[in-house]
């Protein structure tokens, strides 16, 4: 028996786990690569017995998500112009304006990345305080920060409710932002919190003995060193507030209301409109899954609160 | 075994996270059991006790 | 040069007594830092669960607000712990939760253990797989009940082909005793790249020496794996089991898209059903201590889940 072969395994058994694991791969991914598909199918291909995997693309789906449509009246059939015209026209409908699908994305962008900035300036203050400094009740604090993570969305959506009635919050960008942020600050503290013990204290010392305030030595030692950390905690926190489903859903209902309550809502004219529902859902998860790609260094990190590094 | 017990007396932290921990489980599981409708009415009480016995006991020394 | 004279008292003070000097002390930063942070969770977190507390004690109706609100005791909580539906409710969590952590962890490992043998692109596969965990649960949840659809849905079309049943001969949504694995199906599939990702961790943390050892000790390869891999994976598998046991305690987002609680209240898990209790029925009063115990368990078994999380920091 070679030196080598004592604790790797042998060629074969690779070549077996790799199959292995590419095939459950493939399984996992058809799914989404489903909605993908359907996104660009005609209403009548995704609806068709058996499942059509080759097909002819269309653009209805997309052409359904962004327009509100109502039945053509003989009487006042518009020669269609531009491209999508001309696919509703052929369908028998005729297009009356844009649907709210861009509002409600353009929702989720501005709640997102508000949220997402507050979260991740709040939590760099407080994760290089208690990195860095002796804390009273550091333990509890950390604690009672990562524990109000763990709480069942609706439970907490009760007072919440309550409480953002009472303030004229309800259904506002701003009430959404200050909820997400609360949400998210406990997963940024905790992993930049992890990101920053990893940098050397030495270099702030250095810099300290070089002049530098403690806010300086901050500014222009630490947040250089732990960019990388921030940046990823960025992500994990625009995710979360991307993909929120719970508040968003009983806490919205119009002006503020983000895409993932309002996908699901999608109808067409006699029955779900398939395609546009899978047309939405495509331009939605996009973002995430490039990002994930992006991320895939820090995910066990990120899913872990910082407990688990490599 | 002995220096769990012994851990006990002493109010040290390990030996009563566990039986804490314990409580906790213990009321989880009388929760969501599908055998006995009273052991679902006292499991709050459990996992209230073993809760806030956590919190309590976390402080003790190690 | 100006300056000059005071640097050189600067430099020649020890660094802790300098930094005073400089600016705030470390004490007013350290608070300054952290103060926005826990006053915003206190806001939203600690004030509004204060006010669940106490409203758990009340009838109180949040659709009426003008109404007499009466103190009631602890007579929401005995009801809610004596009502055999809510019990009900709390069965179809354990199902759902058991049956979910059962595949996760078995799928899970084992594809961890698969991927440790780092065969080439397993980079790749690993980055494919992990894809559907950090996607919005509500809307795959709700396009899976597209693939759900007797004939039309995919997933009837392949389960059909593969065992030759007729596709249109189930619903998985719509049968009572298809449904909850419906959901549990879902679940795995979204969410058993956690567990992987945490196993593969733990794999990755046993150093080769151990093995070595064990090899010379011509320890068989099966008594290796019972002997070494396993308990060393132990404390990360734990901890995904509790994690993962957390959040599907609580699940709302896919369930309630895929099935909505039904058909009936075969998969109304607890969330769901308060979510019923609170913002359909409105009897925010009772919603309130039904809320309270969730908090509650949570909350103890999130204490257990740092415990763990300490643990397997430490390694």
């Amino acid at each position: 028996m070679s030196a080598a072969s004592v604790t790797g395994p042998s060629a074969r058994l690779k070549w077996i786990a790799g199959v292995l694991v590419a095939v459950y791969a493939l399984i996992t991914l058809m799914p989404l690569l489903w909605i993908m598909a359907t996104g660009f199918k005609t209403s009548s291909d995704a609806i068709a017995y058996p499942p059509k995997v080759l097909f002819e693309p269309s653009l209805e789906g997309y052409v359904n998500l962004f327009t509100t449509q109502t039945r053509q009246v003989s009487g006042e059939v518009s020669a269609p112009g531009t491209w999508y015209e001309r696919i509703v026209h052929d369908k028998g409908m005729m297009i009356t304006g844009p649907s709210r699908y861009g509002e409600r994305f353009l929702n989720s962008v501005i709640i997102g990345f508000g949220s997402t900035f507050l979260s991740v300036v709040l939590g760099t203050l407080a994760a290089y305080a208690f990195s860095r400094y002796r804390v009273p009740l550091k333990d509890d604090l950390m604690f009672f920060i990562l524990s109000t993570r763990m709480m069942p969305p609706i439970a907490v959506a009760i007072p919440i409710f309550l409480m953002f009635r009472s303030l004229g919050l309800s259904d506002t960008h701003a009430g959404m932002i200050l909820l997400y942020t609360a949400v998210n600050l406990s997963l940024a503290v905790w992993l930049l919190k992890g990101f920053i013990d990893e940098i050397p204290r030495e270099y702030e010392e250095a810099a300290l003995i070089d002049g530098y305030t403690r806010f300086q030595a901050f500014r222009k030692v630490v947040l250089p060193q732990a960019a990388t950390g921030i940046a990823s905690t960025a992500i994990f926190c625009l995710i979360f507030a991307w993909n929120e489903y719970a508040f968003a859903v009983l806490l919205t209902s119009g002006t503020a209301q983000t895409a993932p309550p309002f996908i699901p809502t999608i109808i067409g004219v006699g029955g779900r409109d398939w395609p546009a529902v899978a047309a939405g859902a495509t331009i939605f998860l996009l973002p995430v899954m490039v990002f994930t790609i992006l991320l895939r260094k820090h995910l066990l990190r990120g899913i872990t609160f910082g407990a688990v590094r490599k | 075994m002995r220096r769990f017990f012994h851990g006990l007396i002493r109010l040290r932290r390990g030996p009563w996270e566990m039986v804490a921990s314990v409580l906790i489980a213990v009321g989880v599981i009388m929760l969501m059991q599908p055998f006995a409708l009273w052991a679902y009415s006292w499991s709050f009480i459990v996992t209230l006790t073993g809760t806030v016995m956590f919190l309590i006991t976390s402080h003790f020394p190690e | 040069m100006p300056g000059t004279a005071m640097d050189r008292a600067a430099s020649a003070t020890p660094p802790g007594i300098a930094r005073r000097v400089r600016g705030l002390s470390d004490r007013a930063i350290a608070w300054l830092f952290v103060a926005p942070t826990i006053f915003l969770l206190l806001a939203i977190n600690i004030f509004p669960l204060i006010w669940t507390i106490r409203l758990s004690f009340t009838n109180y109706r949040a659709n009426r607000p003008n109404a007499d609100v009466e103190w009631v005791g602890l007579r929401n909580y005995e009801r809610i712990l004596s009502d055999p539906e809510i019990w009900q409710t709390m069965q179809a969590t354990a199902h759902f939760l058991f049956w979910t952590l059962f595949f996760q962890v078995l799928i899970g490992f084992a594809l961890a253990w698969l991927i440790n043998a780092k065969f080439r692109g397993s980079n790749f596969w690993t980055t494919v797989i992990v894809l559907p965990m950090m996607l919005s649960p509500a809307v795959v949840g709700n396009f899976w009940t597209f693939l759900y659809q007797p004939q039309i849905g995919l997933f009837n079309y392949v389960v059909a082909f593969v065992s030759g049943a007729d596709p249109t001969g189930f619903s998985m949504i719509g049968d009572v005793p298809l449904a909850p694995w419906a959901i549990v199906i879902v679940d795995t599939w979204m969410w058993t790249p956690f567990v992987m990702l945490i196993c593969l961790a733990g794999l990755r943390s046993i150093p080769d020496s151990i093995y070595e050892a064990a090899e010379c000790d011509r320890a068989s390869k099966w008594r290796q794996f019972w002997t070494i891999t396993v308990p060393m994976v132990l404390p990360f598998l734990m901890l995904a089991v509790l994690f993962r046991g957390i959040e599907n305690f609580k699940m709302f987002d896919l369930v309630v898209q895929l099935t909505g609680g039904g058909p009936g209240s075969t998969t109304e898990l607890t969330s769901i059903n308060l979510k019923r209790e609170a913002f359909e029925k409105w009897r925010t009063g009772y919603a309130s201590a039904y809320a309270v115990i969730l908090f509650v368990t949570v909350f103890g078994l999130a204490s257990i889940y740092v415990k763990a999380l300490n643990k397997v920091k430490e390694r």
